[in-house]
């Protein structure tokens, strides 16, 4: 049982939804939540995929040996890929440091960012939500299915079912809810998913860095990506000049084209199409009609 | 008397492509513009004009690419369209003394024609990345995003004329697409060379 409550919807104030105004914050604010992932601790165990498959009902199938080789999957890891129905995978890469072997382990799921790309490139307002506890989930209700947060995810995470609704990890916002820890955190049997507030996690990880580069692994870093603003799982990588190794990209952002249109182009857009209504009104006004001979009357025999 | 300006074939190749455009241009404001996401309300529903909309898209890319194969003879940009086009203050102040001759079409609609084309083999190819997103590298489909909205803009800019000259604009012109028929009056007046043309003179 975890010690951090959200106290009920508390901690489920809006801190900003799709294509909508931002709302007023100012009421009532919560501090942003945070998983750390110690990589240095974690055994590979996958117990933590495994609660989270039991915790959201989620059954994706299991992969044959066959489809093992054809994707080239070192065996220890359960899918190739996130699904819908899978909304987080350990990743294993076998890799070396420093001449020695190393297995980089990723625990890869939404990463729940401060910036999100996926609430800001979706076009449906209110169909990505952002809780003022930095939950970051969706509402199928509002979502039109086109797709656009996959495009405007830096971490390529939504995965899309038969009707083009997008599924990820919601940081277990129901148990989180109830004062729970997520399911991942909870099953950990090493302590490597610590779960509290996001200013301790930062905290608690900064000291795991230090203490690995007292035992010399140098290069140990703690990955909370500034690109995106923070994100809601950070990690202790004992490999830190190795970020590709682990599956993670090296300074996630928000992509410039996103911004682009979101932005430039909307405003241009509207002034070139209002721009077109209003010439086309004033062209009515100034002269009127184009009509046959400027309108006077001839013989119609032609 | 009156002269046919559009046959059939011609006027079902435009309707068909002009309704699956319209379909496409009110859907995308609607999903592209969230102070216009009402409208996604009034096409079917947010999932619906979602869905439908790629399909809309293909049907008027290949709509467009039919209609410039059938008319690109009558459609090439001569001197005196571009000259047309330069003065075309003339024309919408109604100085229609001041303009070149005109045949079957003006420098206006041709050049409209071609944007129509060029859209849509433009709306087409950056709008199958959007339609596939995880089938393409995710590189190419955020900026088949950004092409998609500049022709958007491009696209509906000339057709929101397209639409005003056609109805409003120019009495007399809808008739060449709805029935096929135009006036002997309105045709010598607008476009004198095709009128003799057809005239045999």
């Amino acid at each position: 049982m975890s010690t951090l409550t959200t106290e009920g919807t508390v901690g489920l104030g809006i801190r900003r939804i799709s294509a909508s105004k931002k709302p007023d914050t100012t009421t009532k604010q919560y501090p942003e939540l945070a998983i750390l992932v110690d990589i240095s601790s974690c055994i590979g165990c996958k117990a933590c995929e495994a609660a989270c498959q039991q915790w959201h009902d989620l059954t994706p199938p299991i992969m044959t040996p066959e489809e093992v080789v054809q994707r080239r999957i070192a065996g220890y890891q359960s899918h190739p890929d996130l699904r819908h129905d899978l909304f987080m995978l350990m990743k294993f890469n076998e890799g070396e440091s420093e001449g020695r072997f190393v297995w980089f382990i990723t625990k890869y799921q939404c990463m729940h960012c401060a910036e999100p790309g996926c609430l800001i490139a979706c076009p449906s307002p209110g169909a990505v939500i952002q809780y003022q506890n930095g939950i970051v989930d969706f509402d199928h209700s509002k979502c039109i299915g086109c797709k656009m947060c996959l495009v405007g995810c830096p971490f390529d995470v939504p995965r899309f079912d038969a009707n083009n609704k997008p599924w990820k990890c919601n940081f277990c916002i129901d148990r989180v809810t109830a004062g729970l820890e997520p399911a991942c955190v909870k099953t950990c049997p090493t302590q490597c998913l610590t779960f509290g507030f996001k200013e301790d996690m930062v905290e608690k990880g900064k000291k795991i860095v230090q203490s690995l580069k007292e035992r010399g692994y140098k290069n140990a870093t703690l990955y909370d990506p500034p690109g995106v603003g923070g994100t809601g799982y950070i990690y202790v990588l004992p490999h830190g000049d190795k970020v590709k190794e682990y599956n993670l990209p090296e300074n996630p952002r928000v992509d410039a084209s996103i911004g682009l249109w979101k932005g430039p182009l909307k405003v241009l857009g509207s002034i070139a199409i209002w721009g077109a209504l209003l010439g086309a009104f004033l062209q009515l006004i100034l002269w009127g009609p184009i009509k046959v001979l400027g309108g006077k009357e001839e013989d119609k025999e032609g | 008397m009156d002269i046919e300006r559009f046959s059939a074939t011609d006027r079902i190749l435009h309707w068909v492509t002009a309704i699956a455009f319209l379909y496409c241009m009110l859907s995308g404001i609607g999903i592209a513009y969230p102070k216009f996401h009402w409208m996604l309300t009034l096409l079917g529903g947010g999932e619906f004009a979602r869905w439908l909309h790629p399909w809309a898209g293909a049907v008027f890319s290949v709509g467009a690419i039919l209609m410039i194969l059938k008319w690109s003879r009558d459609m090439v940009m001569k001197g005196e369209d571009w000259l047309w086009l330069m003065r075309i203050k003339a024309y919408i102040s109604g100085r229609h003394e001041d303009l070149p001759e005109v045949g079957k079409f003006n420098g206006g609609q041709k050049l409209y024609s071609w944007v129509v084309f060029l859209s849509a083999v433009i709306f087409f190819l950056s709008g199958l990345p959007m339609w596939f997103p995880e089938n393409f590298s995710i590189g190419l489909v955020r900026w088949s995003v950004v092409v998609h909205e500049i022709t958007f803009i491009v696209a509906t800019f000339f057709t929101v004329i397209h639409i005003y000259m056609g109805t409003i604009g120019v009495p007399g012109s809808i008739w060449g697409m709805i029935g096929g028929k135009v006036s002997e009056t309105w045709a010598r007046f607008h476009h004198p060379r095709w009128f003799r043309e057809v005239r045999g003179e």
